[in-house]
């Protein structure tokens, strides 16, 4: 009766009976089966519980990138089989969540930016072993390129758009921040969301030690490299240009 | 005499492009072909060849009439077909989809695809599908409903199947009842365009379901499947609808396999 787990479900395709699977996303109950309903490997969750049963999902990978998926066979639901490591997609930033975004408007009380890149506790450790499998996750050709109106597909105006208030840029002094001496158009800044906020914006923070200005061009263009916590220098020239410095790892 | 298929198949069994009657044409497909949408597919069956794209779900405008009265509990589908004025014999001004063949598809896709999908699971949110039809060779509409399920499925919008088109008539004028005793018309599937202007046909759409009664739960035949669409213009006795519905089903069989082929084969790469 449960035959093996096909490794590419095609939709419409019948994956097991609702008896010995729980149906997870991507599939659908229709008279006590479940069907997937979309195109995708196949991922058996494990149940949490030993009385629970394990869930069936299939996972939405690009089509032109999927097939490494190893067949998986129908795990018992006593079982205790070792989780395997889901796909990550459509990374969206979530309260606590650490976010690269570029300045894109500075004004008395608030600064305006835009998410670049959403980072996770696995990119923090190891940033640069990460394969790049998509667009979003090349950080390094994100922070490069400057705002191409070219390239619609990294336009700012597109990404996730962000807020850093006057009172969160530092957690000392509050009072006497002055927007102009902590950002710039065009930085680059690590921050921590703080609130989901409203239809158009989120809330970051740059309050710790270890947010605010990464990446920075002074005046004559050149990158800048940090000195202190609020001090960037221009190695061509040797001008100093004040920043909310984000401590390097 | 000029050559048609009610003159020449008695004698040779054979059609113009030399197929039996239950063949299909040469079918091409290929998804994935547009990065700029949300889903994109490549369809040539014969030589009408269709490029479809899908945006979506994406928030519906503010504007719609139907997606702001009482808020919609599910997705709206909008469909936009595209027939290019270089698709047919004769090149037509009015390149735009403003004509009654454009609108009527469209219609229909609209009306397939709606009921079809899973918008149960995006309200209040649109799924934008463009056909535009790069040359017209028959079967256009079936060819159409192939073509947006490839590139639904690249979008991976949820569906409970595939939903497959097929056209199927009759090789004479089928207007007196069948006779038992001297039955000399054949059905033919899958019919190209000199075969539609001058034979009855229709367009019969199926998709997988799921079969009821206690019986099925033991029964592990994947084979059942539903009459989601069915289109026909022409004026045939009614003793022949069972014939040509019969042939268009196992034509829809066969699309099946072929997408389904398709799509493994895009993922395994």
């Amino acid at each position: 009766m449960a035959s093996a787990l096909p490794t590419l479900a095609i939709p419409g395709q019948r994956l097991g009976p609702v008896s010995s699977y729980a149906s997870g996303p991507g599939t659908h109950v229709q008279n006590a089966n479940i069907y997937a309903s979309i195109a995708g490997p196949v991922l058996v969750d494990p149940a949490s519980s030993k009385a629970g049963k394990s869930t069936l999902s299939v996972s939405r990978s690009p089509l032109r990138k999927a097939g490494n998926a190893a067949p998986v066979p129908p795990s018992t639901p006593k079982a205790t089989a070792p989780s395997t490591s889901k796909p990550r997609y459509n990374t969206l930033p979530a309260v606590d969540s650490i976010v690269l975004a570029r300045v894109t408007r500075v004004q008395k009380r608030q600064a305006t930016v835009s998410i670049l890149v959403v980072l996770d506790e696995t990119a923090n450790q190891a940033p640069a072993s990460t394969a790049s499998a998509s667009d979003n996750d090349n950080i390094e050709s994100i922070l490069t390129s400057a705002a191409n109106p070219e390239n619609h597909s990294n336009t700012d105006e597109l990404r996730f758009q962000a807020l850093i208030r006057k009172e969160d840029v530092r957690a000392v002094e509050k009072d006497r921040v002055v927007m102009d001496e902590m950002f710039r158009v065009g930085d680059i800044v690590r921050g921590t969301v703080i609130s989901l906020g409203d239809q158009s914006f989120y809330y970051l923070t740059t309050a710790r030690n270890d947010l605010g200005v990464v990446m920075a061009r002074s005046e004559a263009g050149n990158m800048m490299f940090p000195v202190s916590w609020k001090e960037m220098r221009d190695p061509v020239t040797g001008a100093a240009e004040l920043r909310k410095v984000a401590r390097p790892f | 005499m000029p050559l048609d298929t009610s003159t020449t198949y008695p004698l040779t069994k054979l059609r113009l492009d030399g197929r039996r009657w239950n063949e299909l044409r040469l079918l091409q497909a290929q998804i994935s072909t547009n990065p700029a949408s949300s889903g994109s597919s490549y369809l040539a069956m014969g030589n009408t060849a269709i490029i479809c794209s899908v945006h979506g779900p994406a928030e519906g405008r503010r504007g719609d009439a139907t997606g702001g009265s009482a808020g919609s509990a599910g997705a709206i589908v909008e469909v936009d077909v595209n027939v290019a004025g270089f698709a047919g014999v004769d090149r037509k001004r009015r390149a735009g989809g403003s004509d009654k063949q454009s609108s009527r598809i469209g219609t229909i896709l609209r009306s397939a695809f709606q009921s079809h999908l899973h918008t149960y699971l995006y309200p209040h949110s649109t799924i934008s599908i463009h056909v535009s039809v790069l040359s017209a060779d028959g079967s256009l509409l079936a060819a159409a409903v192939n073509a947006c399920t490839l590139a639904l499925v690249d979008a991976g919008i949820p569906m409970p199947g595939l939903l497959c088109a097929c056209t199927a008539g009759m090789s004479g004028s089928a207007s007196t009842p069948r006779d038992p005793n001297n039955d000399e018309l054949d059905p033919l599937l899958d019919l190209s365009l000199p075969e539609e202007q001058e034979l009855p046909f229709l367009t019969v759409g199926t998709t997988t379901t799921v079969p009821v009664g206690e019986a099925a739960m033991i029964n592990d035949d994947e084979d059942e499947m539903k009459v989601s669409m069915l289109t026909m213009d022409s004026k045939v006795h009614c003793t022949y609808v069972e014939t040509m519905l019969a042939v268009g089903i196992d034509g829809c069989k066969q699309i099946r396999e072929i997408l389904e082929g398709v799509i493994k084969k895009s993922a395994r790469r």
